[in-house]
Parts: C-alpha cells; structure tokens; sequence
C-alpha cells in the first residue's frame, strides 16, 4: 500500500503543481543536488516467487533506481518550457528497465519488448489506463501520458513484473541514481519546497532556497513506511 | 522390486538428475551477482480467493482430492522464496483453505547452476511437470473460476480398494465423489484425478530452457493421478516428462507424458499370488497455448491408462483408458474487463460385464461441461469474476447440473 499511498499523495500535491510563488524571473537557473539514502529500508525489492515454475528464471531485480525527487509546487513559468518529449521503459529478464521513469506530461513512452518471451503492458491507474495486449519479443508499443500522476504499470503474464512511471506537469524532477545521487537542473532560483517519492520508504519535504546560478545541497533519509 | 529399494532408486535417480547438470554445466563460467544470505533475499507472495456457488451435496460435478469443492471455498495461499545463495533457494507454499489448517502445498529446493544457462534442478514436493494447467490452478492464473475435468473431476477409481469384476466397477460409474470396491480399504475416500493438480507429488525434476524450447522432466514418488504425500503408498517412482516448443507467433506446443505405478501396495497384496497385478498408470497428453493481443487461448488433451487387476475377469489384466480435453479463451475487452468460456469433456473406453444386458459399457460416467465468466480488475491485485457453469453427466444419481459462480481473487 505505501506506493499507493505515497501516489495519492502525489497526485493531490503535484497534479495542480505550479505556484505563483515567483522565482526570479530573467536570473540564472540552479541546481538542486544531494542525495537520498535509505535507512532501515530493504535495498532490494523483493518480487512474488513463483513457487508453480520449473525454474531459468532469475528473479533479481538489475534497476535499483527507486526514488524521485521534485520540486512541488513548481514555478509558474514550468508549464511554458514542457518539452513534447518520447522516453522508453523496456522489458528484459522478466523486468522493466528502468523500475522507476519519470517523464513530463504528454511524453510517449514506448514498451519495446527486448526479452524472449511475451509480454504485456498495462495500468489501471486512474491517470492513466490501458492495456497494450500479449506481444513478442522484438516488437514495441507506445502510450502517451496526458495527465500528471503516478501510473504504476504491470504486466498481466508475469505478476511479479511492476514499474512505476511518474507524469510531472513541470521539469524540476530527477531519478535519483543507484547510489541514491540527483540532479535537478536549470532550477530558476526562490524557494521551493523538495519532496521525494519511493516505492520503498517515504521522508519528511524540504525546503530549499536556490540562489541566482548556484546549485544547493538537499539530502533525503528515507524512514520504512508505516 | 522391494519399496525400499524403490524409495532409493527415486532418489538415486534425483541424485543422478543433478549429477547430469553439474557435468553438463562444469564450464559455463559467468560472472554472477554477489550473494549475501539474510532476510533481505527472502521474498514472499500470496493470494487469497473466495469462490462462490450453491451448495452442492448430491452431484459432486466439482469436488477435488484436496477435498474441497473448486466453486465454493475461501483459500489463503502464503508463497515464499529464500535465496540461500545465488544458485540455491528454498521455494514453499504454504495454503490454507475453508479453515481446514495450513497444509505445506509445496516445499523444495531449487538449485540453478548457473546464470548463463537457463538450467534448473527441484527436489522436494515439487510442481508437476505434465501439461499446462497444474502448475497455477488457483487465482488469476486459472482463467476460469472451476478447474478443468481432467484436474479435477474425480474418477471412480481408488488406489487403496480395488474392484474384483467389471460389475464393481459398472456399479460406482459417476460416483467419484466417494467409490467403493470389495478388496482394500472400506473407509470412505474419494476418487482420483486424471492428473493431481491440487497436491502436488515428491520428487525430483530438471528443466531446461533454450531459445524456443522448453523440456522438463521429473521422478517421483506418486503418480500423476496419486500423489505421494507424506508416505510412499507403493514404493514406485512416476518418470513424467514434457517438452514444449513456442513459435514466433505466440504459440506453444507441448506434448507430456508420465508412467508409474498407482495402486498402493497394500492392495496389491490382497490379491492372490498367482495374479500378475500390473499397476501402472500411463499418460500422455497435448497442449497449446496462444497469446497475442487482447486473446488468451489454451487447450490440452490428456489421454490416461490405468491398469487394473480384476480376480473376476474374464481379463485380469484390465486396461481401463480416460481421455480430456479442454479449449478455453480469454478475451481483454478492457483494461478491466475481461470475458472467458471453456469447453470441455470427460469420456472413457468400454468394459463388459453382466449388468445391463452385459453391453458393453464405458467403465466410468462420461462429463461434459461448459463454462463462461466475466471478470473484473478492480485493482491491479484484485479481481472479481462472476460466471455460470454447466455439466452433464452420462450416469450417477445426478445427471446435469448449472452453478452460478461468483470469486473475488486478491494477490500480492
């Protein structure tokens, strides 16, 4: 449930997430950097076992990138810059790669099935709901995602398959990398307040101040979610 | 044979299995992850299902060896995994069901040898390698709410009480649910399977996997109609095997096959000496499966022979054959709704006895069913389905019979 959670959370906080609250407009852009570490906190994810297989499959999850950190809300002039963007999350090993995309609003996304078996793409989410159908290896299909949300995906072959994508209506966001390290780049400089989403732990906002083209440190410590 | 010599020729036989795999593998040299063995490889799973329909106390269209009724039971299943290092786990399901206590479902370890090689070893109660459906009969992976005829409809045969004439057996035609026989055990059990999807037998099986072929094979120390549960009733081990083939078109061909013994040894021994009892149960059987887009579509047909010694025959040595086949559908009509219908029938081959007229008769009541569903995806681990299924039956005290049906399905 804490996804589910942490989604709600999401969608009330960041669907309507600009604010008037003004950056300095014409200044030099910032960077927001730092780093989200886990405490008490599984690194690894696990996923359903399959007690019915006769094995060959390795059940271990390669994409460690859980996190993503945004600012919320974000300043006005965010929805202006939106590029129409086109990302990928592909299916290898029994798992989409990357676990965690995040992506601003009206990206596409394609599905390429790069494993060697058949897979399927679908969400229930309300931000997003569609079903790709069964489709083989080699073969790629696409969605575009018009709402900003959390859209976790799920295929209907392999239960223990699940990624999450989150749509932001605005580009102040970051994957944290697998030592937990982001980035957020060409921030206009104010105060924002910094929020991080995980599948694995949830942490207290912060508040940063982004100085005229300087970049601000702000690290994250992920408690277990309740 | 002695049962003893039998319970260590299975396990010589597994030791042989992974003897094979460490040859075959010595070379494959990858690089592997780094394991460090603690709770945090411990992954767990589960689903709980709640099936419901009218009560059924007289025609038993859908009563399992498990004891339960498929259409009418609320089960909670608890899987895990334990990954002890990168090549070996612990894998159990441990299931609970109508507040009946908590049976261990399955239980074994898998050691993969390598990650280079898609190359697997089991041993324990492990999954049945015969067919597609025994693997996942329960929750979303069955895409019906009752379970096919030749996993689940119980046939009048007993491995414990053996008929002495053709007439024994004429007599308990459709009466699955609960036969009797004159030899062996006069305690109240029901019949078997085609093949025990619902319990799981003891053994040991390799599979291996490469490009678009699938091959799998196990030794055990049931059958695939009896499974060995906590005690080995005969001491014979089952040589199952399948080897299935997956096109570039999203369809899999399979073809299975099993051989061993099915009569408990007890019961043999009740037969007069100079009686060459045979014993054997053999199997074989097709599938196919086909997916592409908003369609699922499986079938199977499995063809069993069990031999059966009757002191009163005209033959003792009774070959009595059943065959199955099913053809089901799933079609994705939205992301949350789904419709499925499967058909299938149950038949048997003839014996002669005196009873009726003494014609020729089919040893066993032959089934047909049909089933439909509508299913509904609340929640990406919930599911709602609701549909009706319909049998007919060529004997016993009930000869057709429709079931409302309603599940809800969560997993997690």
């Amino acid at each position: 449930m804490r996804p589910l959670v942490a989604s709600l959370a999401f969608v009330a906080a960041g669907a309507l997430g600009l604010t008037d609250a003004a950056p300095h407009r014409g200044a030099d852009t910032g960077v927001i950097r730092g780093r989200v570490t886990e405490s008490g906190v599984a690194t690894a994810v696990g996923v359903r076992p399959l007690v019915g297989d006769l094995g060959s499959t390795s059940r271990d999850m390669t994409d460690r990138r859980r996190a993503v950190v945004y600012v919320d809300p974000a300043p006005r002039p965010a929805l202006e810059e939106l590029p129409a963007g086109r990302a990928s999350m592909d299916q290898r090993h029994e798992e989409f790669i990357p676990h965690v995309l995040a992506i601003t609003v009206g990206t596409v996304v394609d599905f390429p099935n790069d494993d060697t078996k058949f897979h399927n793409v679908f969400s229930l989410s309300r931000v997003k709901t569609f079903d790709l159908g069964r489709y083989p290896a080699g073969h790629s299909k696409a969605v575009q995602f018009d709402k900003p949300g959390i859209v976790p995906i799920s295929c209907d072959i392999h239960t223990h398959m699940s990624a999450y994508v989150l749509v932001f209506n605005h580009p102040y966001f970051a994957v944290a990398d697998e030592d937990g390290r982001y980035a957020i780049v060409n921030v206009p400089a104010g105060a924002y307040t910094l929020k991080v989403w995980s599948e694995v732990g949830q942490t207290d906002p912060r508040t940063v101040v982004v100085p005229d083209g300087q970049s601000v440190e702000c690290d994250f410590r992920l408690e277990r979610s309740r | 044979m002695g049962a003893d010599s039998r319970v260590r020729c299975v396990f010589a036989a597994g030791a042989a299995l992974v003897a094979l795999a460490c040859c075959g593998l010595a070379a494959a040299q990858s690089p592997e992850p780094t394991y460090h063995p603690g709770l945090g490889r411990l992954s767990l799973g589960g689903d709980a299902t709640a099936t419901a329909s009218p009560a059924d106390a007289d025609a038993y269209f859908n009563f399992t060896n498990y004891d339960q009724n498929t259409l009418r039971a609320a089960q909670v299943r608890l899987l895990a995994e334990w990954r002890l290092s990168s090549t070996v786990s612990l894998l159990a399901e441990l299931r609970a069901a109508n507040g009946a206590g908590i049976d261990g479902a399955a239980w074994y370890v898998r050691w993969h040898p390598s990650a280079a090689r898609a190359f697997d070893v089991q041993v324990g109660r492990i999954p049945p390698v015969i067919g597609l459906f025994a693997r996942e009969p329960y929750g979303r992976d069955n895409l019906l709410i009752g379970a096919p005829l030749a996993y689940q409809y119980l046939l009048s045969l007993r491995p414990d009480a053996l008929p002495a004439s053709a007439d024994d057996l004429i007599r308990m035609r459709g009466r699955g649910w609960e036969p009797s026989f004159p030899i062996g055990s006069s305690a109240v059990a029901t019949g078997i399977p085609i093949v025990s999807a619902f319990q799981w037998d003891t053994g040991a099986e390799a599979h291996w996997h490469g490009g678009r072929m699938d091959v799998a094979g196990a030794v055990t120390r049931g059958s695939a109609s009896v499974p060995a549960v906590g005690r080995d009733v005969n001491g014979g081990e089952t040589w199952s095997g399948r080897v299935a083939v997956t096109g570039p078109a999203g369809l899999t061909v399979g073809v299975s096959g099993a051989r061993g013994p099915w009569i408990e040894s007890s019961t043999l021994a009740l037969l007069p000496a100079s009686l060459d009892a045979q014993d054997t149960q053999t199997l074989v059987g097709a599938d196919l499966e086909f997916g592409w887009g908003r369609w699922l579509v499986r079938g199977e047909e499995l063809r069993a022979v069990f031999d059966m010694p009757l002191i009163d025959a005209t033959n003792p040595a009774t070959r009595l054959a059943a065959w199955s086949g099913y053809l089901e559908a799933r079609y994705r009509v939205h992301p949350r709704w789904d419709v499925a219908g499967r058909v299938e029938q149950l038949d048997f081959s003839s014996i002669q006895g005196t009873l009726g007229g003494g014609l020729p008769t089919t040893w066993d009541a032959p089934v047909e069913r049909v089933s439909a569903d509508v299913g509904y995806r609340a929640h990406r681990q919930l599911e709602v389905r609701a549909g009706w299924q319909m049998n007919w039956r060529d004997g016993g005290r009930i000869s057709k019979r429709g079931y409302p049906t309603l599940q809800l399905l969560i997993w997690f």
